[in-house]
């Protein structure tokens, strides 16, 4: 595909971001929703988007608050949630190799979500090429400012969307079906062996410790498992 | 605004984006292209997209015919929309609109 803009520009990590900034909307407003049902004005769920940008923990705040449990207890066990996150920069600057930067960091970083970072490793399969420290702000861009936008809509027109159970269903889809999606994007026969183990590994964690344990521990575990010479020819 | 869930809020966002953030601090260009910490960063990408899939398609499985009807439309959208696309935006799309239009008929 032949493109104006060169592979590491701002644009083009816009660009490469845009399925997350389509699919963040939707999953924005159903944040906002749950927020407004739970009591949050529009201001407070906005604010939450704004400062944690991390969507199982915002839920998780929503329904630990006014628990009674301790505010740092409950804060420090909304972050473990987000463990996965230390990997994410490092597995990009891996992937960017000599085009690593991180001068802007602390600005880039903090917004990679699950989507953004998702967007950033496909496009950085493709080529390293795309890696500059301006073309991740532009993934980080777009998918941050439209679950910000999302959420406020939701919180400020909660009564209306409840009113459409179609639209209801169809939303709550989006975010699974953007990760089958990424998914469908990085499977190669590369990477079939990791994906297996992740999905194995993951399914009985979630379902008999927790959701965090699965996602952490599933990832990790078939992070590892690239380790191991399946086809013994070093042996 | 509440005070307590400005502090919450505060601390789980500055924990959150120092766990993105302080870990590009590493020097990864000491790292070895092949070598074992490569490769592990090489596959967390698929790795943590993988078990993001489990975690939001587990809660969608139930013994219900309804509700697998609409979980197998979705998916045939998503692959659908891919197939067709290449995009994961059209994939997303496509999935949610199987899944709407099962909901819808069903």
């Amino acid at each position: 595909m032949s493109t104006l803009s060169s592979p590491d520009s701002f644009r083009s990590g816009a660009r490469a971001s845009l399925g997350v900034t389509l699919g963040y909307f939707p999953v924005g407003i159903a944040f906002g929703i749950a927020a407004a049902r739970a009591g949050f004005s529009p201001l407070e769920a906005g604010f939450l988007s704004a400062v944690i940008y991390a969507g199982a923990s915002q839920f998780l705040v929503i329904a630990l608050m006014g628990t009674g449990a301790p505010l740092i207890v409950t804060a420090l066990s909304i972050m473990a949630t987000n463990l996965r996150h230390v990997l994410y920069a490092p597995a990009i600057l891996e992937k960017a190799r000599e085009r690593a930067a991180t001068r802007h960091a602390w600005g880039w970083a903090g917004w990679l979500s699950d989507g953004a970072f998702g967007a950033a490793i496909i496009a950085l399969n493709r080529s390293r090429a795309h890696f500059s420290e301006r073309f991740m702000f532009g993934v980080g861009v777009g998918p941050y400012f439209s679950w910000l936008a999302g959420t406020v809509a939701g919180a400020v027109f909660s009564g209306a969307v409840s009113g459409y159970p179609v639209l209801d269903a169809a939303l709550g889809f989006l975010m699974p079906a953007l990760f089958l999606a990424m998914l469908l994007a990085l499977v190669s026969r590369r990477t079939l062996g990791v994906v297996a183990v992740t999905i194995l590994a993951a399914v009985p964690l979630t379902l008999f410790v927790s959701t965090t344990v699965g996602i952490v521990g599933g990832m990790v575990a078939g992070a590892l498992s690239s380790l191991v010479d399946w086809k013994g020819g070093n042996r | 605004m509440n005070s307590d869930l400005l502090f919450v809020g505060l601390i789980v966002g500055v924990g959150t984006w120092a766990m993105r953030y302080l870990p590009t601090r590493i020097d990864v260009s000491s790292i070895k292209p092949g070598s074992p910490v490569s490769r592990f960063l090489d596959a967390t990408g698929p790795a943590a997209i993988a078990a993001l899939c489990v975690a939001s398609f587990l809660p969608l499985i139930e013994a219900d015919v309804k509700a697998l009807a609409m979980l197998a439309a979705g998916l045939a959208g998503t692959y659908l929309g891919f197939r067709l696309g290449r995009d994961i935006s059209i994939a997303s799309i496509g999935g949610a609109l199987g899944y709407g239009l099962a909901f819808w008929l069903l």
